[in-house]
């Protein structure tokens, strides 16, 4: 029967080669459009750390002053340079790093070698094994090399190919902020996307050039900001100069709790610690405290930039358009078969038989129309590559788009044709047959 | 007249095809629901994209130069400020940053309190001539006197010192029109306005704020600072040359600093516009297939009522129509489902419109883009229909005495 059904569908579709183009061009047109919406949504959306991000967490605290007018309900997602310090030092967590960002003047440890400003991220020990960064050479620096605010750095491996050729440069040193490092390590390829750790300055885009320990890079003689700092209370501009301003968030706190036991525990520990700092003063108000996973987190802070979101809008009214085309072009290409309808009526073909008869012809411009869509969406996508935006990156063509694509294709060609097939399906067989 | 004459006849006909028209109708509408509103957010952008910050943009050059913090440097302000201006072809020079670049408003207070900000407005923080620099216009008061300047080297224990603010900011804070000489509060001091400037925006972002904007100047020396250093050119189109040669001989002026960037305004300004510009095209991009995509509709539908209707077109030939008759029927027809549907597509248009300043902060739709919308829909629909129309007109009357 299908196979019938199909042959048929072929014929009719090859009788009125120009209109079954036109349609197929259409559904082509808005595939290609949506789809290429979707594979960079889809990509933008993913998971910046598969296989871990269910054992990371964002914990939070609120250590606003009880009045602050307009303020949000919802907690700082960074912390004060003091909460950061006591998270970091609680001990409830089998891992946890603080962490923030800068950048810094950077020089080769040689007379009259130029300076340079490089991006850095300042972390503790556990960033590396926590979010499994990779190395190229050497390793992270110690939990002891923070305890003793030690002068060491893990390159990047752009930075290290700028500096040492690319070279394995674990020992040889560097002058940062005009103090003497000792390279620990360089990282591999690595820039999980969206920047989940850090949505400061955005979520997409490069990756920091270097690591130095948190409390090292706290010492540094620089002041080039501390990452975007949040104050509240008359002066904006309180920790310009001071990073320790008690009013001042700006580090991130990430934790990584491996059962459900230990995220009910640290969730209850955060509290305590609250508590205790209500207690003591600092914090006025009540226990108010977050504790989100990665996804969560990335949901919370909706990443996704308002224009993809507004260009997927766009790109579905796109197909909307293409559809309700198709379905005027059916319409007239179905009622236009209603003599051979009428035939196939007269020798005892019932509705129904009609009916998946017609819808057979809307599945196969389905499918035409999205093989078309396909080289379609993929030059999208390479024109959203092009574009300078910090997302183009991961503008990319998904295998699983290819599913997607076709059956998306299918099933708007389908319901194109439901209505079309539907009326065809209505035809008087003994009007038609007379006509003839 | 004779158009007219036919209007009857056609709407007729359509009647027959109900399902088709309104299909075609509805196909026209979405189409100048979401061309409308495409256009009118790409042509926002290229308009935004165009307004001027009120800085004298042509002349106006950045170096981003970066002190290092505990290195022994002799270089100082002074010495940075001398070796700029005397670069040849530099008008002048000081220390402070444009507009669009790292521009982020502060709040500003009446009440030395600070506890209800008014609004927020941009800070442009520079050396004693930043205000020449810029290029700004004073329009009431006067420009800073160097006495008046409080020193750097007395930042944070300043108490009260002059500012030059715009016109915009000027009547936020003081809607009464008197403005000079009162004083209002920033985050770290007193303000008193000795000037009013036209324009000076910190973002173009569309926004009546942009252009709340204030210029602050301190007496530097002696002290080493970095940051961004801004030079104005004599000629705009030496700019990009005095820039590099000025940049060399601050480098020279002070070797303890590390300049990261050279910036003209005008690549400032592109730099600024660069994503909105991209997506632009994209939303250009998708006007098109839509375009297209009607188009095909348009002309697939109507190739085929031609197909359809040959015989009554033989006949209404063989009954004495000239070729022009059915052409101009045709077209006419095309006419009355296109204005159907652009009708029904200004309610959509503005509906669309209506989600978008919601969710977006979409401005509200002008008519005029309404217009536009219906023109170019109509004469789209008469090129996609000229082909079948043009195959309609050379049907042979002879077609009516043959049997299909």
């Amino acid at each position: 029967m299908f196979g019938y059904y199909l042959d048929l569908a072929l014929r009719s579709l090859r009788r009125h080669k120009v209109l079954s183009a036109l349609m197929m061009l259409a559904i082509g047109l808005g595939i290609g459009a949506s789809v290429t919406m979707l594979a960079v949504l889809h990509n933008l959306s993913g998971n910046p750390l598969p296989g871990r991000s269910n054992v990371l967490f964002h914990p939070q605290v609120d250590p606003r002053p009880a009045d602050l007018p307009g303020a949000k309900e919802e907690p700082p997602d960074d912390l004060t340079y003091l909460d950061a310090v006591n998270l970091y030092r609680l001990g409830v967590a089998p891992r946890g790093a603080v962490m923030s960002a800068n950048w810094l003047p950077v020089r080769k440890d040689a007379p009259d070698s130029p300076l340079a400003m490089y991006t850095d991220r300042a972390t503790t020990a556990d960033f590396f094994a926590m979010f499994g960064v990779p190395f190229l050479y050497g390793s992270a620096w110690s939990a002891q090399d923070d305890a003793n605010h030690a002068q060491v750095v893990v390159l990047s491996q752009a930075m290290n190919q700028k500096l040492f050729g690319g070279a394995d440069s674990v020992g040889k040193t560097l002058v940062i902020a005009t103090k003497t490092f000792r390279v620990a390590g360089v990282v591999a390829d690595w820039n999980p996307q969206p920047h989940f750790y850090d949505l400061n300055s955005g979520a997409f885009g490069k990756a920091e050039q270097m690591y130095l320990p948190f409390f090292t890079w706290l010492d540094l003689p620089q002041d080039y900001g501390y990452g975007p700092m949040n104050c509240w209370g008359n002066d904006p501009n309180a920790g310009t100069h001071d990073p320790k301003a008690k009013q001042c968030t700006w580090a991130q706190f990430w934790v990584q709790l491996d059962t459900p036991a230990q995220v009910a525990d640290y969730r209850a520990a955060l509290v305590q610690y609250s508590r205790q700092q209500h207690q003591l003063g600092r914090f006025q108000r009540e226990p108010d405290v977050r504790l989100r996973n990665l996804l969560d987190w990335l949901d919370y802070k909706h990443v996704i930039p308002v224009t993809v979101r507004m260009q997927t809008w766009i790109a579905f009214g796109v197909l909307l358009i293409c559809l309700v085309n198709t379905v005027g072009l059916m319409v007239a290409k179905f009622l236009r078969k209603s003599g051979e309808i009428g035939v196939r009526r007269a020798l005892g073909a019932s509705r129904r038989d009609v009916f998946a008869q017609c819808l057979m012809e809307a599945g196969v411009v389905g499918v035409a129309g999205g093989v078309l869509g396909l080289p379609l969406a993929w030059l999208g996508l390479w024109m959203v590559r092009q574009q300078p935006v910090s997302f183009a990156a991961s503008a990319h063509f998904d295998p699983s788009m290819l599913g997607t694509a076709l059956s998306l294709s299918v099933l708007s060609a389908l319901g194109a044709g439901l209505w079309p097939a539907w009326r065809a399906s209505r035809v008087a067989p003994a009007l038609q047959v007379k006509s003839l | 007249m004779r158009i007219l004459l036919q209007v009857r006849p056609i709407l007729a006909a359509l009647r027959s095809h109900k399902t088709a028209v309104i299909l075609l109708m509805l196909e026209i509408a979405l189409t100048m629901a979401v061309l409308g509103n495409l256009v009118f957010i790409v042509y926002g952008n290229i308009q935004r994209s165009r307004v001027p910050t009120g800085a004298a943009e042509s002349e106006i050059g950045l170096i981003q130069s970066i002190g290092v913090i505990g290195q022994d440097n002799p270089g100082t302000l002074a010495g940075d400020l001398a070796a700029l201006r005397g670069t040849p072809g530099v008008a002048t020079a000081s220390y402070g940053g444009p507009p669009l670049w790292y521009a982020s408003p502060s709040p500003v207070f009446l009440d030395p309190d600070r506890s209800h900000a008014v609004t927020q407005a941009y800070e442009f923080e520079g050396s004693q001539g930043l205000s020449e620099t810029l290029g700004v216009r004073i329009v009431e008061g006067r420009n800073f006197s160097s006495e008046e300047l409080p020193d750097a080297s007395q930042w944070g224990q300043i108490k009260e010192q002059p500012v030059l603010i715009t016109r915009a900011l000027a009547s936020k804070l003081f809607p009464d029109g008197h403005v000079l000489g009162k004083t209002f509060y920033d985050g770290n001091t007193a303000q008193r306005v000795v000037g009013i400037i036209d324009h000076l925006r910190g973002e173009l972002t569309g926004r009546l704020t942009d252009d709340y904007s204030m210029v602050i100047e301190y007496r530097v020396g002696p002290q080493d600072m970095g940051g961004g250093f801004m030079i104005r050119a004599r000629d705009p189109a030496q700019l990009p040359q005095v820039l590099r040669a000025a940049a060399a001989a601050l480098q020279k002026a002070n070797p303890g600093h590390v300049q990261s960037k050279l910036l003209t305004m005008a690549e400032l300004r592109a730099n600024y516009f660069k994503s909105d510009l991209a997506a632009g095209r994209m939303l250009v991009a998708i006007m098109l297939i839509l375009l297209v995509v009607t188009a095909l509709g348009v002309s697939g539908l109507a190739s085929f009522w031609v197909q359809q209707r040959r015989r009554q077109i033989g006949m209404r030939r063989a009954l004495g129509a000239t070729r022009g008759d059915i052409l101009r029927y045709f077209q006419a027809e095309n006419f009355l489902i296109v204005s159907g549907g652009v009708l029904l597509g200004a309610a959509f248009a503005y509906a669309l419109n209506l989600f978008l300043m919601h969710r977006f902060e979409l401005a509200h739709l002008p008519a005029h883009f309404l217009l536009a919308g219906a023109l170019a829909l109509w004469l789209l629909g008469q090129l996609a229909v000229l082909g079948p129309a043009l195959r309609a007109a050379a049907v042979p009357p002879v077609v009516a005495t043959r049997s299909v």
